[in-house]
């Protein structure tokens, strides 16, 4: 689409005025975060380091917000670990490899890319249960990984459908076996792909609330999310501390999404949540 | 069988996933659907065939729960279709720059963590004088409190339109140049090239994202659990899959009942399952299974 | 090291409908070089990738010595192999490129390195050892995949039109050099193309394909002296044999109402004339008509309208008769081409 006539430059401003909601409430997070007291955007109290103190004490009943961390770091590394490999040796399979019920599998594959998965967690709950992963972090990392499959062979389909036969052809000759081929071939060179899965799986990881909030119970395996949930519950909200809890647990949410930007554009317009 | 080792091998770990979490909770949700498994009969639960639906037809706020469904569900689609829709022209009609900008800010609410995203909605619509919101309208309650629909819609909406704006514009994108100099030639204005050339273009993406934003919103409760919990009162926000979720999960009621839950849910699921398999018919999905060009594994 | 004898028997290729190869039955001697010529979408390379392993045959067999390789594995059959667009991976060196093959085998490094490095000596590519395929020419990029597939030391060597993506020059010279190469080893090879110079300058023997079948296998200066059929008369020299279609009565070839003195030895009935451009003349008792006159440099290349057909004659230099012209067609007797209606060769 051509650029507007200058004397549409006015579309700027109206840019800018349509961020001012998002723009106010990252603002707002901030300011609450580092002061004692914020009314509206406007800090009224001491820079407040108070707000902080969850960092070295255990608040309110709570365990100590390291714990949550390093299960948040556990969850989202391995998550987007799992989703990285098996979906990419999915997707080699069904891109490359010729097999009977090859389209039906991708078929299954787009079929549940757009299904809604959050409907079926009070099933994934039982079978969780059964399975005697319930209240694990083992759990809610398969849950997750797998509810993040189908986009993610979908996704890494698309990349290795672009690599040349020939490339295969090539290495086959050379004496490789199909597997060897995979890893030593194929996936050096879908790299963008691997960095945009994996970095959306980590982001996704990292946010996830549903799943942990009903698959774990004991707070020795909650995850951040979880762990600040509790803090929004409550009758009197400390909102300064809260804030600062919400700023500690989003600042490698922000670090990563400026890193990954480019990549992100793509897979979020590539169709994943609503 | 050798033959087929590699693909085994390469599919084995999806497939175990795929197999254990989705395709069997689709079989549970549907079998416990027709139990009256609950926290009492967890053990031995009986078959009671469709009494669980039955039950919830007869159930007194069914039909509220429905039109709050519906009313959650087409507010909100209106939101992220049209927002997404604006957001999308305006970035593609300035310098990229500002462009790419403009769509990483809405990209922002999509990213951050939902619990974090609710925390700052909670914060921004605190009463006069902590909230924004509060302070600008002057008023002495949280507005959660005092318009609940109005913000479940738009803290949905500012999450949602992001779809729609990165869909749209790289329709956008495609769209040949061509056609807007020919417009221009033809001596149409800007907002009449939009009309009559660019939404027409716009018409299959925005038939997508409507679809499957429609299939999405119905069964995702997670930003009405955190902000409203299906409150204030009595179900005034509860919604089909949130009810749904807490008649089968929730701590907090004293008998927690699967089946119940269970039904509400499936109906869900095979709503799902005739949408998405639509879906297929969309794709051009012949294009999609070219034979391999290797035939040893 | 010595190559080995390829056999190919009643080895047949479908893709679903499509008949990509009818059937082949191909012997290929230890260490010859075999040229595989025919028109695009023939299966030339289906029939390569068939032999590489990377294709399962719909019948037949194929024999690498005394054993059948079709149920191998492609790692398990020794060939090296150059493709047309060099297939070079490109996030590796062009050193890690070429040791590739010998990695895989659990060789020591310093024996990888040692081989890596006499094979890039040996093609001039030495220095661009370090470099990345994008960052080095075509020529070298062509280079390096024939070391790939040669650091092995593979029995067979499969070349699928390796010349092709080259600009002239360099192609002539790569020509010479990947024959050299080759004969230096000895490695038994099978070279794709389309470019029938190429063919007949490199190899010992040529297939000419037509199709999805083969229509003749020999020597080249055989193919062109003693064509099969039509096909190959037309497909092999240029510019192209001239042929006529007519009915043969004994001692002449009767086009219309023209009758051509022909020598013993040919055919009865229906069948084709063939004769080069370069075996006909311009003084000869067969009347026509110039139509067109064109210089290719070292000689003239007139055409002429007899009766019904046209006919090329290459004349010296110096001879360049204006079109419209009436002119006598005649050509040299011992180097005539008889075929049947069928267009098979009739004769010696
Ligand atoms: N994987 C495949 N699936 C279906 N048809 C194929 C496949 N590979 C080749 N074919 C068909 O088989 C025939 C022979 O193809 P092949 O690639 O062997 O031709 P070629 O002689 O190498 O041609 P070129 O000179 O253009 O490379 C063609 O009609 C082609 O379309
Ligand atoms: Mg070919």
């Amino acid at each position: 689409m051509p650029l507007l006539p200058p004397r549409w430059r006015l579309l700027l401003v109206a840019i800018a005025a349509l961020s001012l909601p998002i723009l106010s409430g990252l603002a707002w997070l901030l300011l609450t975060g580092w002061f004692d007291q914020v009314h509206g955007l406007v800090p009224t109290g001491r820079l407040g380091p108070d707000n902080w103190r969850f960092l070295w004490e255990a608040v309110g009943g709570r365990p100590s917000v390291w714990i949550p961390l390093r299960n948040s770091l556990i969850f989202s590394g391995v998550v987007a670990t799992v989703v990285v490999l098996a979906s990419s040796m999915a997707a080699y399979a069904i891109s490359r490899l010729s097999f009977p019920g090859r389209a039906a599998y991708l078929g299954l594959v787009l079929v549940l890319h757009a299904f809604p998965a959050v409907s079926l967690i009070i099933a994934i709950f039982f079978i969780l249960r059964r399975l005697g992963l319930f209240d694990t972090l083992t759990g809610v990392i398969l849950v997750k990984a797998s509810l993040e499959l189908p986009l993610g062979i979908w996704l890494m389909k698309g990349f290795f459908d672009y690599l040349s036969w020939e490339m295969e052809m090539a290495a086959l000759v050379d004496g490789v076996s199909r597997w060897t081929l995979f890893w030593r071939i194929a996936l050096p060179m879908v790299r963008p792909g691997l960095l945009a899965l994996g970095t959306f799986a980590l982001l996704s990881a990292w946010g996830e609330f549903i799943l942990p909030f009903t698959l774990i119970v004991s707070n020795q395996n909650w995850l951040m999310s979880a762990y600040l949930q509790t803090f929004l519950g409550e009758a009197f909200t400390d909102f300064g501390m809260v804030a600062a809890v919400g700023l500690f647990y989003a600042v490698p949410v922000i670090v990563l999404f400026l890193l990954g930007q480019r990549y992100l554009l793509n897979i979020y317009g590539g169709g994943v949540k609503g | 069988m050798r033959r087929y080792a590699a693909p085994v091998i390469f599919l084995l770990p999806a497939t175990c996933l795929i197999v254990a979490f989705f395709l069997a909770p689709v079989v549970t949700t549907l079998y416990l659907s027709l139990t009256d498994i609950s926290v009492i009969t967890f053990q031995n639960p009986q078959w009671v065939g469709m009494g669980n639906y039955a039950t919830l037809l007869r159930d007194q706020f069914i039909g509220r729960i429905v039109l709050n469904t519906a009313r959650y569900v087409v507010l909100t689609l209106l939101f992220n279709v049209g927002m997404g829709l604006v957001l999308a022209l305006l970035s593609s009609s300035v310098h990229q720059r500002w462009g790419d900008q403009l769509r990483a800010v809405w990209l922002l609410p999509r990213i951050l963590p939902p619990v974090v995203y609710v925390l700052i909605w909670q914060g921004l619509a605190r009463e006069a004088p902590y909230g924004l919101i509060g302070t600008i309208t002057g008023s002495s309650t949280s507005w959660i409190t005092a318009a609940p629909w109005a913000v479940i819609v738009l803290a949905n909406g500012l999450v949602g339109a992001s779809f729609g704006m990165l869909i749209f514009t790289s329709a956008i994108r495609a769209i040949p140049a061509d056609l807007f100099y020919a417009s221009a030639v033809d001596g149409a204005t800007t907002l009449q090239t939009v009309r009559r050339v660019v939404l027409p273009l716009l018409r299959w993406p925005i038939m997508f994202v409507t679809a499957y934003q429609t299939l999405s919103l119905l069964t995702s409760f997670e930003y009405i659990l955190l902000l409203t919990d299906g409150g204030p009162g009595f179900y005034t926000t509860t919604v089909w899959s949130l009810h749904a979720y807490k008649l089968a999960l929730s701590q907090y009621f004293g008998n927690v009942e699967f089946g119940l839950g269970a039904a509400m849910a499936a109906v869900l699921v095979v709503i799902g399952i005739v949408v998405s398999v639509a879906y297929l018919r969309i794709f051009n999905f012949r294009a999609l299974v070219a034979e391999p060009k290797i035939e040893v594994n | 090291m010595k190559g080995i004898r390829v056999r190919l028997k009643g080895l047949a290729k479908h893709f679903g409908r499509v008949v990509a190869l009818r059937t082949l039955d191909l012997d290929v001697r230890a260490g010859e070089m075999v040229a595989f010529l025919g028109p695009s979408g023939c299966g030339k390379t289906t029939t390569l990738l068939m032999i590489a392993g990377i294709y399962q045959p719909t019948a037949g067999e194929i024999y690498f010595g005394e054993r059948r390789v079709e149920h191998l594995h492609p790692r398990d059959r020794d060939v090296g192999m150059v493709f047309q667009s060099y297939a070079l991976y490109p996030h590796l060196t062009i050193f890690d490129n070429i040791a590739f093959p010998l990695t895989l085998k659990k060789i020591a490094p310093a024996e990888v390195a040692r081989r890596v490095r006499q094979i890039a000596d040996l093609l001039g590519i030495a220095h661009t050892l370090d470099r990345r395929p994008g960052q080095v020419s075509g020529g070298q990029q062509q280079r390096a995949a024939l070391a790939r597939a040669l650091v092995k030391e593979p029995q067979v060597l499969l070349l699928d039109e390796p010349l092709s993506n080259l600009d002239a020059q360099i192609r002539v010279q790569a020509r010479g050099e990947i024959r050299r190469l080759q004969q230096e080893i000895g490695v038994t090879s099978i070279l794709v193309t389309h470019d029938q110079s190429e063919a007949l300058a490199m190899a010992d023997r040529v297939a000419v394909f037509s199709t999805g079948e083969l229509q003749q296998f020999a020597p080249p200066d055989e193919l062109y002296r003693r064509p099969a059929n039509t096909f190959v008369a037309r497909f092999v020299g240029y510019p192209p044999m001239n042929l006529l279609e007519g009915r043969y009565e004994p001692g002449a070839f009767v086009l219309d109402d023209l009758r051509i003195p022909v020598p013993p030895g040919h055919p009865a009935g229906r069948g084709w004339l063939g004769f080069r451009p370069e075996d006909a003349t311009l003084d000869g008792d067969v009347p026509g008509r110039v139509t067109v006159a064109e210089a290719l440099g070292r000689e003239n290349l007139v055409t002429l309208r007899i009766g019904p057909a046209e006919v090329k004659v290459l004349v010296p230099q110096g001879r360049r008769p204006a079109p419209g012209t009436p002119a006598r067609l005649g050509y040299r007797r011992e180097h005539v081409h008889f075929f049947d209606a069928s267009g098979r060769r009739v004769g010696a």
